[in-house]
């Protein structure tokens, strides 16, 4: 359409060879950019993907990871017992602080050091470090601080605009996790490691529940579109809702600490026992109201090792010869054991002046063998070498070629180690120990659930039986006399139980170990249960000396937990609920995400022979040897039991004492387990009864429990003076007053009105039976006339209580077995 | 007849290029889209502004758009006028940064601050092809000899020369030299002469390189050196001179083929430095992919062909050669900002026309613009 004009003058006129030249360059150019083209599609074919993936990677380098907040865990009525804290690192950007040739340097630190913030460095420090790395961008000065103190710091990196003169320092948030409480509930807690990882209890059982997706921010937050796209919000972690309360747990431990404070240094030095558990349960749901041992440590600093004995012991004289510290003496075999200790001792005294936490004189400390479970480690060590004094040539030894120093420090923390692996770890379900008497309940109910037992038996108890070759002593070494059944449980008779294992026979026995969970896992929601199945017997190789002493609890090995749910289920109408400890997992905006409700695995006994071994319990409290356990104005069941340690013949001895209440309608189940009392003779199971009665005391007004029973004066005269001994202990101990102080007891308003109230509930609602509580006898022909008559609603006893199945009444055995099976 | 008539009787129509001015206000509003993307995360960062930038661009394109409809309306004849005069003028402009009107950004003192910022490269650019153009016309046929043609480049020395010594801009003395050498050669009939000077350079180039690269010369001596060094493998220099070209390759070889999409640069986000300037063809590879590059290094090649059709039909020599240089000042530019940003060759600072950040810039090529449009509207049509 354009066409040239023709030239007016040639000179002034772009000329067909200019025009042809325009062309020449023209290609040249589309070459060029012909050449880019091809450049840009070789850059994307040859290295398009590992382009895209350093992309990617530096941007995960770069970005600011957002920590998930990890989810509380509170208790049943919604205090707090585990938080996550918002806190703040201070970084330092010391590029940018060294752009402008510094100028800002001296501005920013007089700014970051008139903040109450506490630095991990000195403004000189800080100062130095900036100038000599001016290229690092990312360095902590400040480590979890609060938000007060890093307010003004955040206003500062907040306004850049307000304050010119501040640069290069920006916030980090995290979190640290508190336990408001400090050490309670310790072991079912558990605590947080390292990076955000649970370590023991709650805390590790449901980390992944609890600790939530971190987010991540690839820039700075604001309202552009485009920067918003960039932030992945962090999902916060979940709350656990869990069935513990508070104020029960602590006047848990507060009677443990109690318990082991009075009896301390009493035998031996130390602890008033090696540990102390107590299980609170609810029987009807397998919910944990409260899960304790001893001795405790405090969630918010598990590593203090303040309260810890930690002894190394180290051959000297093998350290001498090994370290070729004596070698120039010649006088080597003259010299006695003690000399040579006194010079290795010198030596190591040169050697670790510097170590710390290093007693003066360790090649002297002759450390006392004792319990791991007390917190106390004991390591000995044999460093390398033979007798004859050659070095070591074992590369095994994992001491080899190190100083004594660094020997001694190495042992030093793996006996710091042991020592707080065997505080952290919670006695109530990672510790084995035979039972003891409180098996017998177990005992009693597989012989009546099968038939085997009528409940109208007599026992003679002559204080020793021979079974297998072996003569077995019962506890009373004189013997018990003429016991009838209940007498038997009432007075613990060793002998009569004995019988009572021969009558029933091993498989039946095993079979109801079986039913109970013995040997196998409750699964508890907590980390760290025991497996017991190693330590139970093998039906194949089970003696008959086994079957005698198993019959009363010994000779096997069970955790705390195994049998508190066992009990529960015997007296609660035989009814195995898994044991658990959350009851619910709420997401963070508090909506519940999950429900755990209460799950019957399997039926034990029939109503009927829990009700039995019910009403035996509550003769052994009213009668037997566990008059000791009842509180004041109430009526409870239990069982005593006083457990012989490994290896026989020590003086140790478990003893525990496991009681339900109220009598006839049980609220809860308390398991008292005392580990070595420290007492000249540990074989008195009342140290456990005593323990659980003055829980009980507290526990069941607290739970809104009415007294029943009559209060003697005696009684209330105690009673008052418990609290105001308690009113009196917590404004005193500084240290129970966080954990108890919120706790009303109120004993005496609440007995007097509820006595008869209570008795009426006692003769409506239990209708046939009657409590006959002076005498046994009277009881047992009673459950025996009941088991005549087929079907007897009152007792429950004909009829499966879970699936209506009718029992076969000359045995007792559910007709249908597959209702056992619920699991 | 009557038909044949009524052309004669209407006035002389003249042409005006269209395409010319759709592909420079597409060309523009594009830039200012990539502008925003690529530039509003560090503006918000640096200013608590995410439009900082875009709004200073928008403002210097608009008075840009206004510079080029006057220039368009303009008989470009008229700056014939003025040609030794700009020529002068912008000479000392360059010489006025050393007083205290200049100033510096980025580290660099190439500023003027006149009310509103100004760089003296850029005003030089535009007097320079205005000079260029008249002198060539006046020297007329003693161009082709020997002496006219050394004394017509010998003008050209003291801006490239004081360009890169004052403002320490060696990529604008560069396109200076480039834009008057490329006009020459237009302008001349010869093909030797050039081929001799533009092979002794890419000689000199390689020895320079060569030498670089085995550390004769040391790069310390001075930080284009090891610019060299760093273009010759810039993984090696990744944290330091390499940075800028291992960002930019980044964020082209992740673009794929048609790109991450419009705003989903990841690169932008700090990690390549002067997004915004210099470097915004590779956030537009990262964004819209190999297809938008290639895209918009077509519509640069329509624009550079429009400037030669225009050139080809202009009316005189002058305006011809007006053309040709724009077409010059142009396309080195397009070509350097690529190759710099694909790692062709080293890295120095040239910005890409239309697209970049810089209010000079922008208002300077878009008044290059109005002067082409100027003399296509003076291309008469035949009736």
């Amino acid at each position: 359409m354009a066409k040239r004009n023709q030239p007016k003058n040639g000179l002034n006129k772009f000329t067909q060879r200019m025009s042809k030249k325009l062309a020449v360059l023209f290609v040249m150019i589309l070459v060029a950019f012909a050449f880019l083209g091809a450049r840009l599609f070789v850059i994307n074919r040859d290295n398009g993907d590992k382009y895209k993936k350093r992309v990617l990677s530096q941007q995960a380098y770069d970005s600011i990871t957002i920590p998930a907040k990890r989810g509380d865990i509170v208790d049943r009525n919604n205090t707090k017992i585990a938080v996550s804290q918002k806190v703040y690192n201070v970084c330092i950007d010391s590029k940018t602080l060294n752009k402008d040739d510094g100028a800002y340097i001296e501005s920013t630190l007089t700014s970051l050091f008139s903040t109450p913030v506490e630095f991990s460095y000195t403004k000189d420090e800080l100062r130095s470090y900036i100038m000599a790395n001016p290229g690092s961008q990312y360095r902590i000065v400040a480590k979890k601080q609060g938000y007060e103190a890093v307010s003004e710091i955040m206003n500062m990196v907040n306004n850049p605009s307000m304050y010119p003169d501040f640069k290069g320092v920006w916030l980090e948030d995290t979190y640290v996790r508190q336990y408001p409480y400090n050490s309670l509930a310790c072991d079912v807690i558990g605590f947080v490691q390292g990076d955000n990882e649970g370590a023991y209890g709650l805390e590790e059982f449901y980390n992944d529940t609890l600790v939530g997706t971190n987010g991540r921010e690839y820039g700075y937050l604001n309202d552009d579109e485009n920067l918003e796209r960039t932030l992945k919000p962090a999902q916060d972690g979940k709350t656990l809702v869990t069935s513990l309360d508070v104020n029960i747990q602590s006047i848990v431990e507060k009677n443990i600490l109690a318990f082991n404070e009075e009896h301390r240094n009493e035998a031996r030095e130390g602890a008033g026992s090696s540990n102390t558990g107590v299980i609170i349960m609810n029987p009807n749901n397998g919910e944990v109201l409260a899960m304790a041992s001893y001795p405790v440590f405090n969630l918010n600093d598990p590593r203090n090792t303040d309260n810890l004995q930690v002894e190394v012991e180290l051959d000297p004289e093998q350290f001498g010869l090994m370290n070729g510290i004596l070698d120039g003496n010649a006088d080597l075999e003259n010299m006695d054991d003690a000399e040579i200790a006194e010079a290795v001792r010198k030596m190591a005294e040169v050697e670790n002046q510097d170590a710390e936490e290093t007693p003066s004189e360790p090649a002297e400390e002759q450390a006392e063998e004792e319990s791991t479970d007390t917190g106390t480690a004991n390591i000995d060590i044999n460093v390398g070498g033979d007798d004859e004094g050659n070095a070591p040539a074992d590369s095994d030894d994992p001491y080899a070629g190190l100083s004594y120093a660094e020997a001694y420090d190495k042992a030093y923390e793996e006996a710091k180690m042991e020592a707080l692996n065997a505080l952290w770890k919670n006695f109530c379900i990672s510790s084995t120990y035979e039972p003891g008497s409180t098996m017998k309940p177990f005992t009693m109910a597989a012989g009546l659930e099968e038939g085997i037992l009528r409940g109208d038996e007599s026992y003679v108890c002559n204080g020793v039986t021979e079974v297998g070759g072996h003569q077995i002593h019962c506890s009373n070494r004189l013997g018990h006399g003429t016991l009838t059944f209940a007498g038997a449980l009432e007075q613990s008779c060793n002998v009569a139980f004995m019988k009572i294992g021969g009558v029933i026979g091993k498989s039946v026995f095993m079979k109801y170990n079986q039913i109970f969970n013995f040997g196998l896992k409750t699964n508890i929601d907590l980390t760290g249960e025991a497996l017991t199945n190693s330590l139970v017997f093998d039906i194949n190789t089970m003696t008959p000396t086994d079957l005698a002493i198993s019959s009363f609890g010994q000779g096997f090995n069970v955790t705390m937990i195994q049998m508190a749910a066992g009990f529960c289920s015997l007296i609660n109408g035989g009814y195995y609920y898994k044991p658990h400890i959350v009851t619910k997992i709420l997401d963070s905006a508090g909506a519940t995400v999950e429900t755990e409700e209460p799950r019957i695995l399997k039926q034990t006994v029939s109503e009927e022979t829990s009700n039995k071994i019910r009403e035996l319990c509550i003769g052994v409290v009213d009668n037997g040897t566990g008059k000791s356990a009842r509180p004041a104005g109430y009526r409870i069941g239990g069982k005593t039991g006083t457990a012989e340690k490994y290896p026989r013949g020590t003086p140790n001895y478990v003893v525990s004492f496991m009681a339900f209440a109220p009598a006839d309608d049980p609220q809860l189940v308390c398991y008292v387990v005392v580990d070595e009392p420290n007492t000249p003779n540990q074989a008195v199971s009342k140290y456990a009864a005593v323990l659980c009665r003055d829980i009980l005391t507290e526990v069941l007004p607290y739970m809104g429990i009415f007294q029943t029973e009559e209060l003697t004066e005696k009684e209330a005269e105690e009673l008052a003076e418990k609290q105001q001994e308690f009113s009196k202990g917590s404004a005193a101990e500084e240290n129970t007053e966080e954990v108890t102080g919120e706790i009303i007891v109120d004993a005496n308003g609440g007995a007097e009105g509820q006595n008869e109230q209570g008795e009426n509930g006692n003769s409506n609602s239990n209708g046939a039976i009657t409590f006959v509580d002076e005498n046994g006898n009277e009881l047992d022909e009673e459950d025996q006339t009941g088991r005549k008559v087929e079907i007897d609603p009152a007792t429950g006893y004909a009829i499966d209580p879970t699936s209506g199945v009718l029992l076969d009444p000359s045995t007792g055995a559910p007709v249908d077995p597959t209702v056992t099976d619920l699991q | 007849m009557s038909e044949q008539e009524k052309p004669r009787k209407k006035k002389t129509k003249y042409f005006f290029d269209y395409t010319m001015l759709f592909i420079v206000v597409f060309l523009i509003l594009f830039g200012l889209v990539m502008l925003y993307s690529t530039s509003s995360y560090e503006a918000n960062v640096k200013f608590e502004d995410p439009a900082f930038y875009f709004r200073k661009q928008a403002i210097a394109s608009a008075i840009g758009m206004a510079v080029m409809l006057g220039m368009m309306f303009l008989d470009y004849h008229r700056v014939q006028k003025y040609a030794f005069i700009g020529y002068a003028v912008s000479l000392v402009l360059i010489f006025l940064v050393l007083t205290p009107l200049g100033y510096e950004a980025g580290g660099a003192r190439r500023w003027l601050n006149l009310g509103m910022s100004l760089q003296p490269a850029e005003v030089a650019k535009l007097a320079l092809i205005v000079f260029f153009a008249s002198v060539v016309c006046k020297f007329g046929e003693r161009i082709k000899e020997k002496k006219g043609f050394l004394m017509v480049l010998g003008a050209a020395v003291p801006h490239a020369v004081f360009v890169l010594l004052i403002t320490e801009n060696l990529s604008s003395a560069i396109i200076i030299f480039a834009i008057v050498f490329m006009m020459l050669f237009v302008a001349t009939p010869q093909y030797k002469e050039y081929i001799i000077i533009g092979v002794s350079l890419i000689l000199v180039a390689v020895v320079v390189v060569l030498l670089v690269k085995y550390d004769v010369i040391p790069a310390s001596v001075s930080y284009r050196f090891a610019r060299i060094k760093a273009w010759l493998d810039p993984e090696a220099f990744a944290a330091d001179k390499g940075f800028q070209t291992l960002q930019a390759l980044y964020a082209i070889g992740s673009g794929d083929f048609f790109g991450k999409g419009l705003g989903e640069s990841i690169q932008k986000l700090g990690y390549l430095p002067e997004a915004q300037n210099d470097m915004i063809f590779s956030i537009i590879c990262e964004e819209l992919g190999l297809f938008g590059a290639i895209a918009i290094i077509l519509l640069f090649v329509l624009l550079i062909w429009r400037f030669m059709v225009i050139a080809n039909n202009a009316q005189d020599m002058f305006g011809a050669l007006l053309v040709v240089g724009v077409m010059a000042h142009i396309s080195i530019q397009v070509i350097l900002n690529i190759a710099v940003v694909t790692n062709t060759i080293p890295n120095t600072g040239i910005t890409l026309p239309f697209i970049s950040y810089g209010g000079s810039s922008i208002v300077f090529l878009l008044a290059e613009m109005g002067l082409v449009l100027s003399v296509s509207r003076s291309i008469r049509l035949e009736g």
